[in-house]
């Protein structure tokens, strides 16, 4: 599969930053596309997701009387990866770290396990919470969701490892451009809430840093039809809107 | 590198000193408006609120549908299974010892033999089993509209600053606007900073607007070839519910959800796959209606009950013996076109409609309807004259109901026997109803007089109880319709799918219809020539594309429309604001007269008598102007505004509608800084002369249509109305045809410029940033030849469609280049990405 073309065989790793199929309607929804080696998976994501997080994450709010507050710290970590020549940073949060690890472990045990032909996808979902009245359970509505789709190829000696290995780095590199490229147009962000309001916007479950409300999740196979229950609830809804 | 949010990009220090630290105000959320999970229904909510008129009128309106369906059912049951009727039509005797009185109580059954009446009725129990379940279903769905609506309410309250109070006098372009408004403060949608009027619609409408293209296309079967009655359309409230659960959200349908299609289906690599899935799904569902048949016609009578009580208080003119079809409906209704435009439209156009249709009373009715009167008038005046002698004649037994039957058997013969003063003048009349209904096909002008027309016209206006009894028919029609008829298109429907999605940024997909784009589905003998890269397959037909795009100018002149559009716009009102005024001048010099249009002479009284004007050799402008002439001067008669215009004009007919015209277009043209014009009008002033500005309009691009169309066959223009009959029915057939292609001129002018040369499409796609699935259009249109012609030998059409676009077009697919090279390199790509600000 590899054939010594890396370059073709890493074309899927352009990122496509469009509108993708889109889950949630109102809601932006950026497409990474990254072609690695199996072992490289979990770095890759790590690399991806760290970043990004690193740029949706402030510091912990400490609420003053009068409605002001002030923003704690926040640190940064250079980590370099074993299997890919990459670096990247990310938040010094050793909780953060600790969840996201977890959950791309799970997909990585997931893909493994998976016969599919290595397809993966894994999502980071941004959302804020709505509080609703009494008979509907609490909203929660993305406000942007990052799907970064992995595929998996096998390599057949050391030497296409090697060029994987810096190839996969330098696509890296490009992604995490691509990635601050996104973040700093400036487009909807929830506003900064008020005190009572900071748990609908941040996760303010972490000691040391504040992400925005975040959730982590993966498909393995490419299937993206509509589950039963989705047809069902939506028939429910339909029904009942005039 | 850290790039936060700008409200905390501010550095922080780290020392220990709190008076150092930067201390932050945070925004809050002010409201709770920002940011709306799923604005395709909270903009229906919003728009419904409103056409309800507002929160409490609409929850007591629920209510006492509740509280009607109740009543309605439990007074049917117990006037069926509680009542002696032996007791109340004294056949039976009571004894009472003190009066000789019947009273009301005597005539009840007990309680307890009633029920077991009831219980024992099978079928009365699957009745009540059905009304139970239906009244449930609308009693969750009530209180779900109460806690949903609720929000709605607050969000008007809030966030549009609008009352409930004020909220039935608002037009809802008031509405909008301030939408529009608060979309800049609070981001109800994340994608874009501004809203257009265009989005909203989008939302609101966006599976209607899929159904409209449908129809228009002819992609539905809903038009069916029986043995006596000739074509005959079937399109009721069942079936179309059936295609909505097929298409767009029922298990399985094509949506993946509300606002997107799924992405397999933007794919042409396995379409015959899908195309089998579809027709397998239309399948099970049409098995499911069979089966279900029973409970749906118990539903369906419930249903109805409350649709047209919901319909005779919106619609004034249903109380008639008409009513516009739901096909109509669907025929007549623009691209982005809200219910109560269309409804007010239609509205108008009500009285010239049934006043055309009547023109058509048979002549043999007439006779017989007439002495049947005289019959039963004189039975009646007799009993009445004895009536009133002795009126003990009452008491004779079944002389109150002979005097009834014999009053309604004479109403019904009187609406048979035309009116003693009325003029036949179906030309006119059929002009001043496409002023109102915009829509029409070719062939009905210049034949407006002959029986086929009338015929066609009442497949869009039809009986009342011709539509009861049709959606009484509908359990048992829909499954035969679904299973034999729509299976049988499902890869077309695919096909259509495809080719006419587009995904706005913002919005979701779309039809791409809807987008209402000149360039891509203009229809070159309506206007748009030259302007349209259009196939056969993407245009339009019947002018939609253009005339949608005018209304929707005209409606909402505040939207800011693509530059190409804003041309052809522009252009367009100029050429009307050009021709009335020239028409002015050029009524005197021609030479031969057609019969003017009574209503005009009417009205514009003394002053246009003189101007004996337009013929048929007239230059296209001419023409169309006088027409425009006529139909202004029509049209000011059924506008109050116009009327008070008209009045401040007075003068020349030509003048004021140059006036009105001209007045019209500035207003809008200069959209933003008319303030002129919004400073003295209200809103509602302004949609007035709205819809009679779109009325001038609609008339002018069906004249210039029907000039174009007949300067494709120079023999018959020349002649006078009887030739030209025959040649106004000519054209379709013509059409169908391949030798006389290069004749008729607007179609066939478009083969070769219509389908782009691949070189082309990345470049104009560049322009506008518009990128719609055109290649992909023309290609599978091409490809599908073998599929439905077989061979590209045969094409069958029906004779005289109105809208007969696939026929024709499958007779053009074997003419086109074949836009792309190949199917697999570009199927293979994911599916394309519009971006369409």
């Amino acid at each position: 599969m590899w054939h010594c073309k890396p370059h073709n065989a890493l074309r899927f790793c352009q990122t496509h930053f469009a509108t993708p199929t889109a889950r949630a309607m109102n809601c932006r929804s950026e497409v990474l596309e990254v072609t690695v080696e199996a072992r490289q998976v979990e770095e890759a994501m790590l690399a991806l997701l760290h970043t990004i997080l690193l740029h949706r994450s402030t510091g912990k709010f400490h609420y003053k009387k009068e409605g002001t507050y002030s923003i704690g710290t926040v640190g940064t970590q250079d980590i370099d990866c074993d299997f890919i020549d990459f670096a990247f940073v990310r938040v010094s949060s050793e909780e953060l770290d600790r969840v996201i690890r977890k959950a791309v472990a799970e997909f990585k045990d997931a893909l493994s396990v998976s016969g599919s032909d290595g397809m993966g996808q894994i999502s980071l979902e941004f959302y804020q919470k709505k509080k609703s009245r009494w008979p509907f359970a609490d909203e929660c509505i993305p406000w942007e969701v990052w799907s970064i789709k992995v595929n998996v190829v096998n390599l057949a000696n050391e030497q296409e490892r090697q060029i994987c290995r810096e190839k996969v780095g330098e696509k890296l590199g490009e992604k995490v451009i691509n990635v601050v490229e996104v973040i700093n147009r400036h487009e909807y962000l929830p506003k900064m809430p008020t005190q009572s309001e900071v748990d609908n916007v941040f996760d303010t479950s972490l000691k040391d840093v504040q992400p925005y409300l975040y959730k982590i999740t993966y498909q393995i196979t490419d299937s993206l039809g509509t589950s039963v229950s989705t047809t069902v609830r939506r028939l429910i809804k339909d029904t009942l809107a005039l | 590198m850290r790039f936060i949010a700008k409200e905390c990009v501010t550095q922080l220090c780290d020392s220990p000193g709190e008076e150092n630290l930067l201390m932050h105000v945070p925004e809050g959320v002010k409201s709770q408006w920002h940011h709306i999970e799923n604005l395709d229904l909270f903009f229906q909510r919003v728009y419904k609120l409103h056409q309800k008129n507002g929160f409490t009128c609409m929850l007591l309106g629920e209510l006492f549908e509740l509280i009607q369906l109740l009543f309605v059912v439990g007074f049917t049951l117990f006037l069926a299974n509680c009542v002696d009727y032996d007791i109340l039509f004294a056949n039976k005797f009571v004894n009472h010892t003190n009066s000789s009185k019947v009273t009301l109580p005597d005539a009840f059954i007990p309680v307890d033999v009633c029920t077991a009446r009831i219980r024992d009725n099978a079928f009365v129990m699957f009745v009540l089993l059905i009304s139970g379940v239906f009244w449930l279903h609308r009693m969750v769905k009530f209180f779900y509209n109460v806690c949903c609506y609720w929000e709605i309410r607050s969000f008007y309250r809030n966030a549009l600053k609008m009352s409930m109070s004020e909220l039935p006098y608002a037009t809802w372009q008031e509405v909008q606007a301030r939408i529009v408004e608060i979309q800049k403060e609070h981001q109800i949608c994340i994608h874009k900073k501004e809203l257009s009027e265009l989005d909203v619609y989008h939302r609101i409408l966006r599976f209607k607007n899929y159904m409209v293209a449908m129809v228009n296309k002819s992609l539905l079967p809903v038009k069916f070839p029986l043995p006596v009655l000739g074509e005959y359309v079937f399109y009721t409230r069942g079936l179309k519910y059936n295609f909505e659960l097929i298409f767009f959200w029922g298990p399985g349908s094509l949506f993946e959800n509300e606002w997107s299609l799924k992405p397999e289906y933007k794919r042409g690599v396995n379409r015959h796959d899908l195309a089998n899935k579809l027709a397998s799904r239309i399948l099970w569902i049409g098995i499911a209606n069979l089966f279900l048949c029973p409970v749906i016609l118990v539903w369906q009578i419930l249903y109805a009950f409350f649709s047209y009580a919901e319909v005779i208080k919106r619609e004034p003119g249903s109380l008639g013996a008409r009513c516009w079809s739901l096909y109509g409906r669907c025929y007549l209704r623009h691209f982005n076109e809200l219910d109560h435009e269309l409804m007010s439209r239609l509205s108008k156009g009500y009285k010239a409609a049934s006043k055309y249709m009547n023109c058509f009373l048979s002549p043999l009715l007439t006779v017989l309807a007439k002495n049947v009167a005289f019959f039963a008038g004189s039975m009646l005046a007799v009993l009445i004259a004895f009536t009133i002698y002795d009126e003990d004649v009452l008491a004779v037994e079944h002389v109150l109901s002979s005097i009834t039957l014999l009053g309604v058997c004479i109403t019904i013969c009187r609406s048979f026997i035309p009116d003693e003063h009325m003029v036949f003048c179906p030309e006119q009349l059929l002009r001043v109803i496409l002023a109102h209904i915009h829509y029409m096909p070719d062939h009905w002008q210049g034949n407006a007089h002959r029986s086929e027309t009338r015929n066609q016209f009442s497949q869009l206006f039809q009986y009342k109880a011709v539509l009861i009894l049709e959606e009484l028919l509908s359990p048992v029609v829909t499954p035969i319709i679904l299973i034999f008829c729509l299976r049988r298109k499902s890869l077309e429907i695919i096909d259509f799918f495809r080719n006419f999605t587009v995904e706005v940024v913002g919005v979701g997909d779309t039809c791409s219809f809807a987008q209402m784009d000149i360039r891509q589905h203009g229809h070159p003998a309506w206007m748009s020539e030259g302007k349209t890269e259009a196939s056969i397959y993407q245009q339009a037909e019947d002018g939609k594309t253009e005339l949608s795009l005018m209304h929707f100018a005209i409606t909402n002149p505040h939207w800011q429309p693509p530059q190409e559009t804003t041309h052809f716009l522009s252009q367009l009102k100029e050429r009307v604001h050009r021709e009335v005024a020239a028409g002015d001048t050029h009524h005197y010099s021609l030479s031969e007269s057609e019969p003017r249009s009574l209503i005009a002479n009417l009205l514009t009284g003394p002053s246009t008598l003189g101007s004996v004007h337009f013929a048929r050799d007239a230059s296209l402008a001419n023409h169309a102007a006088a027409g425009l002439n006529d139909s202004a001067s029509a049209l000011r008669s059924l506008s109050p505004v116009s009327g008070s215009l008209s009045a401040v004009h007075k003068g020349h007919a030509s003048s004021v509608s140059k006036a009105m015209a001209g007045s019209g277009t500035d207003a809008r043209t200069v959209s933003s800084g008319s303030s002129a014009w919004e400073g003295q009008l209200t809103s509602l002033v302004l949609s007035e002369y709205a819809s009679t500005e779109m009325s001038l309009h609609a008339l002018y691009i069906h004249e210039f249509h029907k000039q174009q169309s007949r300067g494709e066959l120079p023999r018959h223009t020349w002649h006078r109305q009887d030739s030209d009959e025959s040649s106004e029915s000519i054209p379709d057939e013509v059409r169908s045809e391949p030798p006389p292609r290069s004749r008729t001129l607007p179609r066939s002018y478009t083969f070769p410029t219509a389908a782009p040369s691949p070189s082309e499409i990345p470049k104009s796609a560049s322009d506008t940033s518009t990128n719609t699935t055109g290649q992909e259009g023309t290609k599978s249109a091409a490809d599908r030849r073998p599929d439905i012609l077989g061979g590209g030998s045969k094409f069958v059409r029906t004779a005289r469609v109105p809208m007969g676009g696939w026929a024709d077009n499958n007779a053009a697919a074997p003419r086109y280049p074949e836009p792309l090279p190949e199917e697999s390199s570009d199927d293979d790509l994911p599916p394309h990405i519009h971006k369409v600000t």
